[in-house]
């Protein structure tokens, strides 16, 4: 079914030699969630080419670093993605461990790993509402920012901030939590679990929906391994891969959770791939949320920490809502990180613009591209 | 709702589905719902959402309660606070934080890192001004009045040695624990430490006469009264202090 | 005749007994523009009596040439209001519907949130009117000017009781049929004309849009005047009365040509023209200020009229179900008018649950789905004329 879809598509241009045209889409188009451009050269309508530039949100956030001592960096990290950054202040803090070769302690690991699938969830609904409006349907948008609304107030009632959490530290978490947090947190994703299929009934029951997303946006497996793709856009090409499962960090090893993966590589495999993801994130949160009621309350969170890395280097990866991200510190044995990298999943995926939009219609660009789940802030850094 | 599983369920073909008529159906319910019940949105300026007490809007502060370490200014990542020259209530000169709010990042580092819990976050965020200026928080108002015991931030960290020795449940301040530590080598005796304490912890102790007939002062701490500010470390010339982390 | 007291000036005549009557049945808007004359142009003259006494321009202003003349304009401005407000209501309705259906509140600004309307054609009317330097001027004014002239007077145009209608035309469903076509020929032209790369898309859709849809429409306009036996729309009417209505016999027309008549208004699943995720505004991208704001007025005066269609072909225009004859004659107006809305409510949710389809989608609905819909919509009414059921 997939080649021979690819094959009328392409057959679908014209065989008259026209003129082609760039169409210059972004940086302030509705389609860029976020400040960046795509060139898309169209015969009529069907993309023959196209061009990704970024950098517009350039802000030498790895330069910023090597004048901050360890700690201000994480308020920086929260600003890299404003839709998970939860998972960026734990890379970091992660890496810095890492130098520093200590281990934090399993409340901690637990009460991380929690955060980090709610700011999973957020960040798939706020993908999820960008797919509604891509596809000109306001009302996926709205529903799914309500969900996103109650994670927001989790992450309120668990650090005091709704977007830019500020929570991990380094070497465990900004402060404990209560009892009443944690009912109703779960209270929050039980609800949540019922009330997502109404935005999937909207979504997978609809023709309109399905088949816009179906058959549009191929990619191989080969492709993904070529580009450097990961994530959920990998997964649904049917690479089996999550760093949660395979490499484990934290306490991700001690949860019980599928990783999904489909094998159609179009968009709506990418959609389904995200979309069972919430499902799974909410069953990690659940069983994360008893294995801390189970560990006690006065058990440590928070392990002081010397000032001062060693010199040395070191290297995590986790996996983001949106795919790999990778930090790789160079410490120099003072207060201040001597280099800083970040390796950014979105940065490497929206590469694979000009492979996935080729050949398809100038009208599924904005739902193709959506399902790289753009975020400008980790791109441009 | 029994345990349904997304992907099992999914994609349906199309034979099997009534392809517009479900989302229709659905749409319909949420109007029917909407009509009868309120929409979940609420006007803005009228009705205000929920915070909790230790929501991260803008800094507060604890006036009399300050001491004037600098901590905050030392931890802010924006560099938005530094500390101005100010008056207290019986008029004596005193130095207190004053906040530049256009550039805070919220982040409650200073709420956290306060040695004495003078800062603290609040939950006011409405905080837009008409110029520049107007963002610039002055120590007066910083102040913030109803501050409650949730707005505080506290550091409580687990030593790792404690947690070695099977005392896991202490939690402790690293303000409780790191003190400064005197290089006597390095020391000139410039009472410098002594005079940037913010809380009188460092008297200068004489012991004996250097060779030219003058005192040899060193420093010396008193462990109840420091707060572990640092301030005596960044300002020493000879640079004879350090902080002893306990771990 | 002699003119003494004001009641002179003011003689509350019977309008059919003008002379210059221009309609052979009663018109009610015109009734009403001609009273509203009576009374202005009889004031008018009562003054001008009094400090000229006996001058001629008096007499004429109350006589039945001038007044027809005078009636005529208030006939204009009494129709086109009441397009209007018709518009601004469905406006008002779906904001409101669609911001209940995404659950959040739609407008607030007074009257239940009706007064944004207002407020939105005041701010669109206040912005300063810019036109791009490169465009070509002469055909960027001239296509918008016949975008918002042929939807406001396809909105005039539809008769909305046997009393209430500007002409009563033998062929009055083909008339509006082939104003309401016009458009996307000139969006096709506005889109060249615009010397933007997404209007000239916008525009080039808009017509791929026309090829998809205006066929299947065509069939089943033709297969309802079969079913009546006529093109007028107060023949089609009566024939329902007489009958059952439309939508019964015509099933799948019915279907079908609500959707049609959503991509005739160019709303969503059907709005490729303007799609705004790929194409910024589509062929609208570079009308800035009262231009745009007119043309989404007319945007909304085609979905009045699309729904109009529906109910005059398929809902039995003004009649009530089920009442005397009598009954009907009070408000067909009013009933008219909440049969058009409630089509535009269904229009209204069917743009909150569906998506926008693709162009070579639409394509593909409008000839292999609606096509032979409509087909089998005119076989089964020819079968039904053939048995002699109607």
């Amino acid at each position: 079914m997939m080649s021979k879809d690819v094959a009328d598509i392409k057959s679908e241009a014209s065989p008259i030699d026209t003129d082609k045209m760039w169409v210059i889409m972004g940086p302030q188009h509705p389609f860029s969630h976020g400040l960046w451009t795509l060139k898309a050269q169209l015969d009529g309508e069907i993309v023959t080419d196209a061009e990704p530039i970024i950098g517009y949100l350039h802000r030498g956030w790895e330069k910023e670093c090597e004048n901050r001592t360890y700690p201000k960096i994480i308020p920086m990290a929260d600003r890299l993605c404003y839709a998970a950054s939860m998972t960026y202040t734990h890379l970091y803090c992660m890496t810095v461990e890492k130098a520093l070769g200590i281990d934090v302690p399993d409340k901690a690991k637990y009460m991380r790993i929690m955060a980090d699938e709610v700011c999973r969830i957020q960040s798939h609904l706020m993908w999820l509402a960008a797919v509604g409006t891509d596809l000109g349907n306001l009302t996926v948008f709205l529903w799914a920012m309500r969900e996103r609304e109650f994670f927001m107030d989790i992450n309120v009632r668990l650090c005091g901030a709704r977007m830019t959490t500020n929570f991990p530290r380094i070497g465990g978490v900004r402060n404990d939590v209560d009892e009443e947090f944690m009912m109703y947190a779960a209270r929050c994703v039980d609800r949540f679990e019922k009330a997502v299929w109404d935005i999937i009934s909207l979504i997978d029951d609809s023709s309109t929906f399905v088949s816009r997303m179906r058959g549009t946006g191929y990619l191989t497996r080969e492709a993904c391994a070529n580009l450097g793709i990961t994530g959920p856009a990998m997964r649904g090409t049917g690479v089996d891969f999550d760093i949660r499962r395979d490499d484990p960090y934290d306490n991700y090893d001690k949860v019980d959770f599928d990783v999904p993966v489909l094998k159609d590589g179009d968009s709506y495999a990418r959609y389904m791939v995200r979309i069972e993801e919430l499902f799974q994130s909410c069953k990690i949160i659940k069983q994360t949320l008893q294995k801390i009621k189970a560990i006690g309350k006065n058990a440590p969170y928070r392990f002081k920490v010397p000032s001062k890395v060693p010199a040395g280097r070191a290297f995590t990866r986790l996996e983001d809502p949106r795919g790999e991200s990778a930090m790789y510190l160079v410490s120099d044995g003072t207060d201040k990180p001597y280099r800083l990298k970040v390796r950014s999943p979105i940065f490497v995926n929206v590469s694979a613009s000009k492979p996935l939009v080729q050949g398809s219609r100038i009208a599924d660009v904005p739902v193709i591209m959506a399902m790289i789940d753009m975020c400008l802030g980790e791109t441009d850094r | 709702m029994a345990e349904k599983k997304y992907l099992e369920k999914y994609p349906r073909s199309p034979a099997r589905t009534l392809w517009v008529l479900k989302p229709v159906g659905k749409v319909l319910r949420m109007l029917g719902k909407t009509v009868i019940h309120r929409p979940v949105t609420i006007l803005y300026p009228y009705e205000k959402m929920w915070m909790p007490e230790n929501y991260r809007g803008r800094p507060g502060l604890r006036f009399d309660r300050c001491v004037a370490c600098g901590m905050c200014v030392k931890m802010c990542p924006t560099a938005c606070i530094k500390l101005v020259d100010t008056e207290n209530d019986s008029g004596e000169k005193v130095r207190r934080p004053q906040v530049n709010i256009g550039r805070c990042a919220m982040c409650g580092y200073c709420a956290e890192y306060c040695p004495v819990d003078a800062m603290t976050v609040t939950p006011e965020f409405e905080l837009a001004e008409y110029t520049r200026e107007d963002l610039i928080y002055g120590p007066k108002r910083l102040v913030y009045e109803g501050i409650t015991e949730k707005m505080e931030i506290h550091l409580e960290e687990t030593l790792m040695s404690d947690v070695e020795n099977g005392n896991f449940e202490r939690r402790i301040s690293p303000f409780m624990t790191d003190r400064p530590v005197l290089e006597a080598a390095k020391c000139i005796s410039c009472k410098k430490c002594e005079k940037v304490c913010p809380v009188k912890a460092v008297t200068m102790v004489e012991h004996g006469v250097n060779e030219k007939g003058r005192p040899i002062l060193y420093p010396e701490f008193n462990d109840d009264t420091c707060i572990c500010c640092m301030n005596c470390v960044e300002d020493c010339p000879k640079d004879a202090l350090h902080i002893n982390e306990v771990l | 005749m002699t003119y003494s007291s004001i009641l002179d000036w003011i003689q509350f005549g019977d309008v059919m007994s003008n002379p210059f009557y221009p309609y052979q049945t009663y018109n009610l808007p015109f009734d009403i523009g001609y009273k509203l004359w009576e009374i202005i142009g009889g004031l008018i003259a009562w003054l001008i009596n009094l400090i000229f006494p006996g001058n001629g321009v008096s007499t004429w202003l109350i006589s039945p040439e001038v007044s027809n003349m005078f009636a005529l304009v208030l006939f204009m401005v009494i129709i086109f209001a009441v397009a209007f407000v018709v518009t601004l209501i469905s406006l008002w309705m779906e904001r409101k519907v669609l911001g209940r259906i995404m659950d959040r509140r739609g407008t607030m600004v007074g009257l239940k949130g009706f007064m944004q309307c207002i407020a939105d054609g005041l701010k669109t009317f206040m912005k300063e009117n810019t036109i791009p330097k490169k465009v070509d001027k002469m055909t960027y004014m001239w296509t918008v000017s016949l975008i918002i002239g042929t939807s406001v007077l396809i909105a005039c145009m539809v008769p909305l009781s046997p009393r209430w209608f500007v002409v009563n035309y033998g062929t009055g469903l083909l008339v509006i049929m082939a104003l309401f076509a016009l458009a996307p020929f000139f969006i096709l032209v506005s889109g060249w004309a615009q010397n933007n790369k997404y209007s000239l898309i916008g525009g080039m859709r808009a017509a791929e849009l026309m090829i998809s849809y205006e066929v299947p429409m065509l069939i089943m306009i033709a297969t309802t005047c079969l079913l009546a036996g006529s093109f007028n729309i107060n023949d089609i009417v009566n024939m329902q009365s007489d009958t059952v209505w439309f939508f019964i016999p015509q099933i799948f027309g019915f279907i079908t040509f609500i959707f049609c008549a959503t991509a005739e208004a160019e709303r969503v699943p059907f709005d490729i023209a303007e799609a705004e995720a790929e194409l910024v505004e589509g062929w609208q991208t570079e009308y800035a200020g009262m231009k745009w704001g007119l043309i989404m007025l007319a945007d909304y005066m085609r979905g009045y009229v699309s729904c109009a269609m529906v109910v005059i072909m398929y809902l039995g225009g003004w009649l009530i179900p089920f009442v005397s004859e009598g009954v009907n004659g009070w408000i067909p107006e009013i009933v008219f008018l909440l049969k058009v809305w409630f089509v535009f409510f269904i229009m209204i949710v069917l743009r909150g649950a569906l998506a926008r389809v693709r162009t070579d989608q639409i394509v593909n609905i409008g000839w292999k789905v609606f096509m032979p819909l409509s087909v089998v919509n005119f076989a089964v009414v020819l079968l039904l004329k053939v048995g002699g059921v109607f």
